[in-house]
């Protein structure tokens, strides 16, 4: 990676990502350039099918580029193997899912503090940093809880928690707020903006609801697998 | 450790089908720790009948005489190698015995005859001689000079023999003089051995040795064993004991091969069912893993995703396993001691009962052994952790992408 790219978390350089579904092949993301700083809070918005998710999974590593080539953090994902690859998830990149994704048979605290008990993390520094960060998101008094016994809100609250507290370089969130209501889709959102203004955590977020749309400070559209527009807003 | 607690708590996740996995392994091994404990106990019944009441657990000649048996051929001093062996623990009782071959006859009909030497008192004591007899009566007076002698049931059936009858016994004596005598038949004896009882002709060793004009002189020391499972390593201590090199300390592995040998063959067929009980388990076990797996692969796609190394979910799966079996093992270890205990006091009765030599079998017992644990275990976990590597590599591959976006 040359020095350019230093300053910026994601490059993408004419990244294409074809799959076949039920035989037929599908062109989901079509040679996207793209770059996103340090810090930024950007929404990557589209109709269903645009490629939203497969660009997400191809930038955070879940899944390898068919063509083109991805920098992360300022490595390159292609040359890492599956191990690497494995580590530099841990390391450097924050997931929010769609549906949760919390470690149903540990508790609130136990999730938020698995990625740490991962990187070998010394214990009082997770107690720590767990403890901050659930006080952040006005999750006190749901430690010792099990995902089933907590709200939706709740939950994608401790998959933030749980993506944040390891001090990612970046924050990958996949339609975040799809299963919430607006109210707590707008107030996790705000949460998010936050953490990013306060940890300057970079944020990737992928929705089609208007409102969140409307928080985010750059919004890039995708249609057909392809950048529609790229709107920085001040 | 991490991996650890998931790998626990969700052993508690599917409760009935834990149950089931755990039922299929304790199953397995209860039934693979009762195979072996019955097997060993049944084995081991026939192979201390024929030894501890027939052969001796260990014999002592002079060395080569197993292979060349010769009249002349015979320990001298044996009382004092006798008295020797009986110090060392581990040795019951020690049978002297003297052999040779004779024409038999009983009025018009005679037979070969293997003429037998005993002492009927520490035979008795050492055999259950007396035990066999099964017309007539054992030697009236041991240690006297009663000229009787008990017969083999073939041999009394081909000369036509009874109790009473007078036995008229031709054979060579040592000095080479024809040694001949007349005695009378005191019993019939069954030892279990038809072909055995074909020949024998016993009688009392004083006797037999004034008869063959061996004064003094055996040919072997039978010695029976308090333990049947430590004989090879009492021979070793019994030859260490004599320190004579003309003398052959064997155990009945040796002295009785072809028993032996078919013996062992026979028991190699109780393994087919424990590699039957092997499968079933093997099969209960990767049917509820490979389930769980697939089942779970959104969940292995998140911790692949927020970084676990697929080295840590195959573990996680295969800890999941290895918790269940070792679980099963150890409730599997009471009920098969419980089993196996049980029935080697109780025994499982036969379907029909029956003698042979001398000996009752009315009841196959089983044994509690190290080996009917050791093996199960052994057996249990190694198959459950074996079947389960295909699913835990499954889940270790699981491609993360693909599986979130599994609903």
């Amino acid at each position: 990676m040359n020095a350019q790219h230093t300053d910026r978390v994601v490059v993408t350089k004419n990244v294409t990502k074809e799959y076949k579904d039920n035989g037929v092949p599908v062109r989901a993301v079509q040679g996207i350039d793209l770059e996103i700083g340090r810090g930024e809070f950007t929404a990557i918005v589209g109709p269903s099918g645009s490629g939203k998710t497969t660009f997400l999974n191809v930038i955070s590593g879940l899944d390898k580029a068919t063509d083109g080539q991805v920098w992360l953090a300022g490595k390159q994902l292609s040359e890492m193997s599956g191990r690497e690859l494995s580590d530099f998830r841990r390391d450097h990149i924050g997931f929010i899912f769609q549906a949760y994704n919390l470690i149903p048979v540990l508790t609130v605290t136990e999730n938020v503090e698995y990625i740490m008990l991962l990187q070998g993390v010394h214990p009082g520094e997770r107690r720590r940093r767990v403890s901050k960060i659930l006080g952040e998101l006005g999750l006190e008094g749901v430690e010792n809880r099990f995902p089933t016994q907590l709200s939706g809100g709740q939950q994608q609250r401790v998959a933030v928690a749980r993506a944040i507290v390891s001090e990612p370089a970046l924050v990958l969130a996949d339609e975040p707020t799809a299963n919430l209501d607006s109210q707590t889709a707008i107030d996790l959102i705000d949460r998010m903006r936050e953490l990013n203004e306060s940890h300057g955590v970079t944020f990737i977020f992928s929705t089609h609801d208007t409102k969140i749309m409307e928080r985010a400070r750059r919004l890039i559209a995708l249609k057909d697998g392809r950048i529609d527009t790229d709107e920085v807003r001040s | 450790m991490i991996t650890l607690k998931i790998a626990f708590r969700n052993i508690f996740r599917q409760k009935r089908r834990t149950l089931l996995t755990v039922l299929t392994m304790f199953g397995g091994f209860t039934l693979c720790s009762f195979s072996i404990g019955w097997m060993d106990g049944s084995y081991n019944y026939i192979i201390d009948m024929f030894t501890r009441y027939q052969l001796g657990h260990i014999q002592i000649h002079n060395r080569g005489y197993i292979d060349r048996p010769s009249l002349y051929d015979t320990i001298d001093d044996y009382e004092s190698v006798a008295s020797t062996v009986e110090r060392i623990p581990g040795v019951t009782r020690t049978s002297p015995r003297l052999y040779s071959a004779g024409l038999v006859s009983v009025g018009e009909k005679s037979a070969i005859a293997r003429i037998i030497g005993i002492d009927p008192r520490q035979e008795n004591a050492a055999t259950l001689f007396d035990k066999k007899i099964v017309g007539g009566q054992t030697f009236a007076s041991p240690g006297t000079v009663a000229r009787e002698a008990v017969i083999g049931k073939g041999l009394a059936k081909r000369i036509d023999a009874s109790p009473g009858d007078d036995i008229v016994v031709v054979s060579q004596g040592a000095d080479g003089s024809i040694a001949n005598d007349v005695y009378t038949i005191a019993g019939i004896i069954e030892t279990g051995d038809p072909a055995g009882d074909q020949t024998a002709l016993y009688l009392e060793l004083g006797e037999a040795q004034e008869l063959l004009v061996l004064d003094g002189r055996i040919h072997e020391i039978a010695v029976v064993a308090d333990d049947l499972g430590g004989v090879r390593r009492l021979a070793s201590r019994l030859e260490d004991g004599l320190a004579d090199p003309g003398l052959a300390v064997e155990p009945w592995q040796v002295f009785a091969k072809s028993f032996y040998d078919a013996m062992m063959a026979d028991k190699a067929g109780g393994w087919v069912m424990l590699l039957v009980i092997v499968f079933v388990v093997a099969i209960g076990v990767l049917n509820t893993v490979l389930m769980n797996v697939l089942e779970r692969s959104r969940e292995y796609g998140l911790l692949r995703a927020v970084g676990t190394r697929p080295r840590q979910i195959f573990w996680l799966v295969i800890t999941e396993v290895c918790i269940m079996a070792v679980v099963s093992a150890a409730v599997g270890c009471i009920a098969g001691w419980a089993i196996n205990y049980g029935l080697s006091i109780k025994g499982i009765p036969m379907p029909m009962e029956f003698t042979y030599g001398g000996m009752e079998f009315s009841h196959a017992f089983t044994e509690v052994n190290t080996r009917s644990f050791v093996i199960p275990i052994v057996v249990v976990i190694l198959s459950a952790v074996l079947v389960s590597t295909f699913p835990a590599l499954r889940a270790a591959r699981t491609a993360p992408a693909e599986a979130m976006r599994t609903r």
